[in-house]
């Protein structure tokens, strides 16, 4: 069985980096975590909330900001805070310090000012780091691996040939025991009979179809126009794509042949080893949906771009891929994986598995492109409030 | 690597009865897709579908392995696949689905 050398954690996920993070708690506190990371070399997060939310949206900030923490990828965290924000750090240390990692807290107001705030945030760092860098690399199981899957700023090559080569990656991690998060479910009207066909149990199929069914249903009353009326659009037609069913199995592809195990909201720890669709739904920006599947748990995403995109995350290698050989050659700056091989005559499923084998390099510590360049975005993923919504999973 | 001039296909799933032509195509030139050899009959542009087998008014059009739409008149091999003769059953295939398996017993 392969082994990839990586980070086993104390709650026994497995982490591919040994990220250390300063993680702002308002974006009052945006400024002194920046200067904090840059001064120590580390991945600072910020946003743009942390206070006057409603009780949905704080329930996002809250959950966004603990499972960043608590992804298996970070070693120790440095939570930075104003004082009087609607965030409360002390909930947030204690659920990411939970995963057994050292957290320290910062406070501007208690610090006296600024400049008082990011000397302690350094000295706390430095204090974390040193025990951050006495872990090591042991021999893992691929099967500890949780990988997400996505595409963005797409061409005509994504859908022919660099999805279909993530699909083939998709099932040789399956194969080997690994995870594979699937999201971006506001693409999978068109083909969730498809997708409900694959469920592993019956349940599932019906969670999904619910789902996609309650998406219908959103964009109809929203819009008055269903997805079929708008879907293919008229430059999908231009580019070759004739119906909705063969628009959205373009994007259905990256999930490859394997049995689907359920759908998990946002939150929602993996149950166990397989495929899993993320009920994400935020419109938006690719970076949305990436934070989502860094918050699920995915330590390394594969990510196809025909047009090219340089997008990272604070907390998860983002390994790019293209299917378009031309791009590969005026990107190759921000991807990491040329599929356009695919075009010029190499079979989909040789090069999905020499996808696999990149993936475990980068498992094994090769950095990718998006990390290279800096890109550790960290997008919190916003959705429309809705009944069903409930509190944040990861808080007591 | 194969020669530049030649113009090739991709069929994504050996069940596919499309394929997808990697540059535009003129009517009489030759695909290569995969050990296939299929003369166009028709222009395919870049991206578009090509048929790989003669397709009967009223059966599949299969691409990804799957009934993307059915045949709405005879298709030849070498023909360009898209709206003009590719009847979309998208509502047909999800809704009709989506009642059997609600009403298949638990």
């Amino acid at each position: 069985m392969t082994k990839i050398n990586a980070y086993r954690r104390l709650d026994g996920r497995v982490g591919i980096r040994n990220y250390i993070l300063a993680i702002s708690m308002v974006s009052c506190s945006n400024t002194v975590t920046e200067r904090i990371a840059h001064a120590t070399g580390t991945i600072p997060v910020v946003h743009e909330q942390g206070c006057t939310e409603f009780e949905h949206d704080h329930e996002r900030t809250k959950l966004a900001l603990i499972s960043a923490g608590r992804n298996p990828n970070v070693g120790g965290v440095l939570l930075v805070g104003l004082g009087c924000e609607q965030t409360n750090m002390e909930e947030i240390r204690s659920a990411i310090a939970e995963t057994g990692k050292p957290v320290e807290t910062v406070l501007i107001q208690r610090e006296g000012g600024s400049p008082q705030a990011e000397k302690r945030g350094v000295e706390h760092i430095r204090r974390i780091k040193a025990m951050v860098e006495a872990e090591r690399r042991v021999p893992c199981p691929v099967g500890d691996l949780v990988v997400g899957v996505q595409c963005g700023g797409s061409d005509w090559t994504t859908a022919l040939s660099a999805n279909p080569v993530i699909g083939v990656m998709t099932d040789l991690v399956i194969a080997n025991g690994g995870s594979v998060l699937m999201s971006e479910v506001a693409g999978f009207p068109g083909s969730e009979h498809i997708v409900a066909a694959r469920a592993a149990t019956r349940d599932v199929g019906l969670r999904v179809l619910d789902m996609i069914s309650e998406l219908r249903e959103e964009y109809h009353s929203t819009y008055g126009q269903r997805i079929e009326e708008v879907n293919p659009t008229p430059g999908n037609k231009a580019g070759g794509i004739t119906t909705l069913v063969e628009k959205s199995m373009g994007n259905i592809k990256k999930m490859g042949t394997s049995p689907v195990q359920g759908v998990l909201k946002l939150g929602e720890p993996v149950p166990h080893p397989g495929l899993w669709v993320i009920d994400n739904r935020a419109q938006g920006p690719d970076p949305f949906n990436l934070t989502g599947l860094a918050m699920e748990g995915a330590v390394v995403t594969a990510f196809s771009s025909g047009r090219g995109s340089p997008v990272g995350n604070a907390v998860m290698p983002t390994l790019k891929l293209t299917g378009n050989p031309e791009t590969f050659e005026k990107l190759a700056s921000i991807t990491d994986f040329n599929a356009g091989t695919v075009i010029q005559g190499c079979s989909i499923p040789e090069t999905g598995a020499a996808l696999y084998a990149f993936l475990l390099e980068v498992a094994n510590g090769r950095e990718t492109k998006s990390e290279i360049n800096g890109n550790f975005e960290y997008i919190i993923p916003r959705e429309t409030a809705r009944g069903t919504h409930g509190r944040c999973p990861l808080s007591s | 690597m194969e020669n530049a001039a030649i113009k090739k296909a991709i069929r994504i799933e050996p069940e596919d009865n499309v394929a997808v032509v990697v540059q535009d195509t003129a009517a009489g030139e030759t695909l290569h897709c995969a050990e296939l050899r299929i003369d166009a009959k028709t222009a395919v542009p870049l991206g578009h579908k090509v048929a790989i087998t003669s397709i009967t008014r009223g059966r599949p059009v299969v691409k990804y392995a799957v009934t993307i739409g059915l045949a709405s008149c005879d298709i030849a091999e070498g023909e360009h696949v898209h709206s003009h003769n590719v009847e979309d059953i998208t509502n047909r295939l999800c809704n009709e689905y989506e009642r059997a398996f609600r009403a298949e017993k638990g």
